[in-house]
């Protein structure tokens, strides 16, 4: 096994040089997953130009100790920040070289000090810290970091390869934290620069630069299920984002705590770093001239820059439909249940309406849906007969092209949702899911609201009924036998694959009795056990 | 003096098809951990999935060093003064801009023409066997890379997952993210568009998935050539080449093993089936 026990001010010139080539490869994959703060697609190329002033600076440390590379390499990234992950990444650097001070080499267990110290001065300078983002991936790969040399390994490497693996997970769980991510359906751009760039690290204490040459970074996936990359953030979206106002200030005796105080109430997204004769601001604002004006009074201006940040977004936009997949068509599902939403989701339904049996939707509520979506062609899966016509009734309401598929159970909903071709245009999309729902029988299990006799069926109120395919066909006491009734009346022999929901008054564990029973009988099924979470249905069961 | 043809181990060629037609494989490597291997020579695709099914730490993949092509370009040129590489997607791997970087710094004199197939597995590999076959024909390296050119579109290929857990962890899950989560558990059918990896059908049984690729091979109207490759699972294999017996004599059908190389990024249950010809 490869050891590096240390490394020096000139190693770490180099690694940081080997991270920022390998940024590079990368820059423009981070631009695109660019949501947050605000969608202007632009932290990779900001990460990058950091790093580059960082680079540039380290350079021209006279020293050769580890402390003096560290602190050239934050006073460039200060000097050179662009953007907000820029200058969080600049507080980073600051933290890490304040936790290197005074050292000529570093091991592992100083490495993991200093990044303790990094995520912390991360932290700090900020007025409002959003976890979810490259602050969440410092603090969990420090926190590795410490962990790992707590247990007593001081190897330089091996502490290197835990922070990696610590901040691609933490990466992975962006969305997770980040609602605003989860929307878009993708990880945090500023942690995924920040874990690019210790991979880049890695390699370069592996001694892997030259293998480097030919390959490239990934986009980490994300931990939870996202649904496919449509452009969402294309819906019309009538909120300003103002300008994207940054410079460097320099004087003396300046207060950024002062500073921060001041501009607060004038923009988002600010940060405020620095010390008392260079402080670099950060600030997305309505007004960047009440901005300037206020600093001009303290020091002198430099780096000015103010973006048009609606402008930026336009430009983010026209990226995004490039890169979106090539069908643009939503799928709304309606869905009772919070086992059946997640199935439907995870499935890639665009959006959930819920409703079903005795709670149909309203018209509206399906309106809404069909607006709140970003694409112009919407297909609906109502899931249930009686919602088929209220659906229907919704395409003369908007101005979107909508199309039924008239599912009329859970199980036809799920297979047409399956057979979404992305590949296929809208209407031969229609086509393929209305086909695909006739190739799976459901079974539906529930109780009588009221007596009634159908056929030579007498049914007391409250009793199980079973359903195939929506005609009533058994009764009895209790729904796991009426379950067998019903199953005796098909022809399981020709079935592949038996889908139990169980819904939210049943037992799991009469579930699985259920599924054992039907693989008792018919031992080349395959049979899941999903849990459904639906009201007033003790099994809903598909057979294909 | 005939075009030599080169091609990396991401194309399946076997062995035996190569050096019937006279085709250069240049091997990737797979690294378990600290032990490197060359992708079909140090590791045969039995021992890799054995390896991948019960190793703890997942294998990852790398170019091989830029000698490794000096090397297979100077020895070729001693015998010839013109060489066609053909290489898997520049979107799934450094290959193709490897090859390009060798020529300048190989020895001999020699006219190298680099193509990327923007395709992988047997999909690249018809590509390759076509410009073989063509050399062996007697065509000249312009004409042989004009063929080349004219047969990736006419290529198209399958694959069936029974995970996309491999492809995410390598990062090669493209555009088939969509393909991700879900809470059934379904077989994910994928194609490779522009060079990257695309969804194209769920299907929630291996019987479908079989019937979905058989479909999928019987839409062409006109099949030059067709090639299905297994990881495996050789029983599925044989069962798919069987039932397009109807469609295409079944010993015209390239059979071949998933390689290692790729098996990192698809897992051990792959089943693909390539075309080349009209639909």
């Amino acid at each position: 096994m490869r050891q590096v026990k240390s490394i020096t001010g000139q190693d770490l010139r180099e690694m940081f040089s080997a991270a920022t080539g390998w940024l590079e490869k990368n820059a423009s994959d981070i631009d695109a997953l660019n949501v947050f703060p605000v969608p202007d697609g632009d932290t990779g190329a900001n990460m990058l130009l950091t790093m580059r002033s960082s680079i540039e600076e380290s350079y021209r440390a006279p020293d050769r100790s580890a402390s003096a590379v560290a602190q050239a390499i934050a006073k460039g990234a200060l000097m050179g920040a662009r953007g907000n992950s820029g200058v969080i990444l600049s507080q980073i650097w600051r933290g890490l070289a304040q936790g290197l001070a005074e050292k000529e080499s570093f091991t592992g267990s100083d490495l993991a000090d200093a990044l303790l110290q990094a995520s912390k001065t991360a932290y700090n300078g900020l007025s409002n810290p959003v976890e979810g983002t490259i602050l969440t991936v410092v603090r969990e790969a420090a926190s590795a970091a410490q962990a790992q040399a707590t247990s007593g390994d001081d190897d330089l490497l091996s502490v290197m390869e835990t922070i990696v693996r610590a901040a691609s997970e933490s990466v992975a769980n962006t969305p997770t934290l980040l609602p605003v991510l989860r929307e878009a359906g993708v990880v945090d751009a500023g942690g995924q620069g920040l874990y690019t760039i210790l991979e880049g690290a890695l390699h370069y204490l592996k001694g892997e630069a030259e293998q480097l040459q030919f390959r490239k970074p990934w986009i980490i996936s994300s931990s939870i299920p996202l649904t496919a990359r449509t452009p969402q953030m294309m819906a019309a979206d009538e909120v300003p984002y103002g300008y994207c106002t940054e410079f460097l200030l320099k004087g003396e005796g300046l207060d950024p705590d002062k500073f921060k105080i001041k501009l607060k109430k004038k923009g988002q997204s600010l940060i405020v770093v620095g010390d008392e004769s260079t402080v670099r601001v950060h600030i997305h604002t309505l007004d960047p001239g009440n901005v300037l004006r206020y600093a001009t009074s303290l020091g002198t201006m430099h780096q000015v820059s103010v973006r048009n940040m609606d402008e930026q977004h336009q430009g983010f936009l026209e990226m995004q439909k490039e890169r979106a997949p090539a069908v643009d068509i939503a799928t709304i599902a309606v869905v009772s249940g919070d086992g059946l939403s997640n199935v439907f989701k995870s499935l890639g339904a665009t959006a959930v309406v819920p409703g079903g049996q005795t709670m149909n939707p309203s018209t509206k509520d399906l309106l809404q849906a069909i607006e709140s979506v970003a694409s112009d062609k919407v297909i609906i899966l109502p899931n249930n007969k009686n919602i088929v016509l209220t659906a229907e009734q919704v395409q003369s309401l908007t101005t979107k092209t909508v199309k039924v598929v008239p599912t009329k159970t859970i199980p036809q909903g799920v297979t047409a949702l399956l057979a979404f071709d992305y590949d296929a245009d809208f209407d031969t999309n229609v086509q393929i899911m209305g086909d695909a729902k006739s190739a799976v029988k459901s079974i539906e299990i529930t109780r009588a609201v009221r007596s009634t006799r159908l056929g030579e069926l007498v049914i007391k109120k409250r009793q199980a009924i079973g359903l195939l395919d929506g005609d009533l066909v058994a009764v009895g006491n209790n729904a796991f036998d009426v379950l067998n009734q019903v199953l005796a009346k098909v022809d399981l022999d020709q079935a592949e694959i038996i889908t139990i929901y169980y819904g939210v008054d049943t037992e799991p564990a009469e579930a699985e009795q259920v599924s054992v029973s039907i693989r008792e009988q018919h031992p080349q099924l395959q049979i899941d056990v999903v849990q459904g979470g639906q009201p007033h249905y003790n099994y809903i069961i598909s057979i294909e | 003096m005939t075009v030599k043809i080169v091609t990396d181990s991401v194309s399946d060629v076997t062995p035996q098809v190569a050096k019937e037609l006279g085709i250069t494989l240049i091997p990737l490597n797979v690294r378990f951990g600290e032990e490197i291997y060359r992708d079909g020579i140090d590791l045969t695709s039995d021992q890799f999935y054995n390896k991948l099914t019960h190793s703890k730490t997942l294998p990852t993949t790398a170019v091989p060093p830029l000698s490794t092509f000096i090397e297979v370009y100077d020895k070729l040129a001693e015998e010839t003064n013109e060489i066609l590489v053909i290489t898997v997607s520049h979107k799934l791997s450094g290959i193709y801009e490897a090859a390009l970087q060798a020529i300048e710094l190989m020895k001999r004199k020699c006219r190298v023409e680099v193509v990327d197939s923007i395709l992988g597995c047997m999909a690249e590999g018809l590509i390759v066997i076509a410009a073989a076959k063509a050399v062996k024909a007697g065509a000249k390296l312009d004409e042989v890379v004009d063929i080349t050119r004219n047969n990736i579109p006419r290529v198209d290929i399958r694959f069936a997952f029974d995970t996309l857990d491999y492809l995410k962890k390598g990062g090669r899950i493209g555009r088939a993210e969509a393909f991700l989560g879900s809470i059934l558990k379904v077989s994910p059918i994928l194609t490779l568009k522009e060079g990257e990896a695309y969804p194209v059908a769920r299907e929630r049984s291996r019987a479908k998935v079989i019937e979905d690729l058989h479909n999928f091979a019987t839409s062409y109207s006109h099949i030059e050539a067709m090639a299905i490759e297994d990881a495996t699972t050789p029983d599925d294999a044989e069962i798919l080449a069987e039932r397009l017996g109807a469609k295409f004599p079944k010993e015209r059908i390239y059979r071949s093993k998933v390689s290692p190389v790729v098996g990192t990024h698809v897992g051990p249950h792959v089943l693909a089936i390539s075309v080349l010809g009209e639909k």
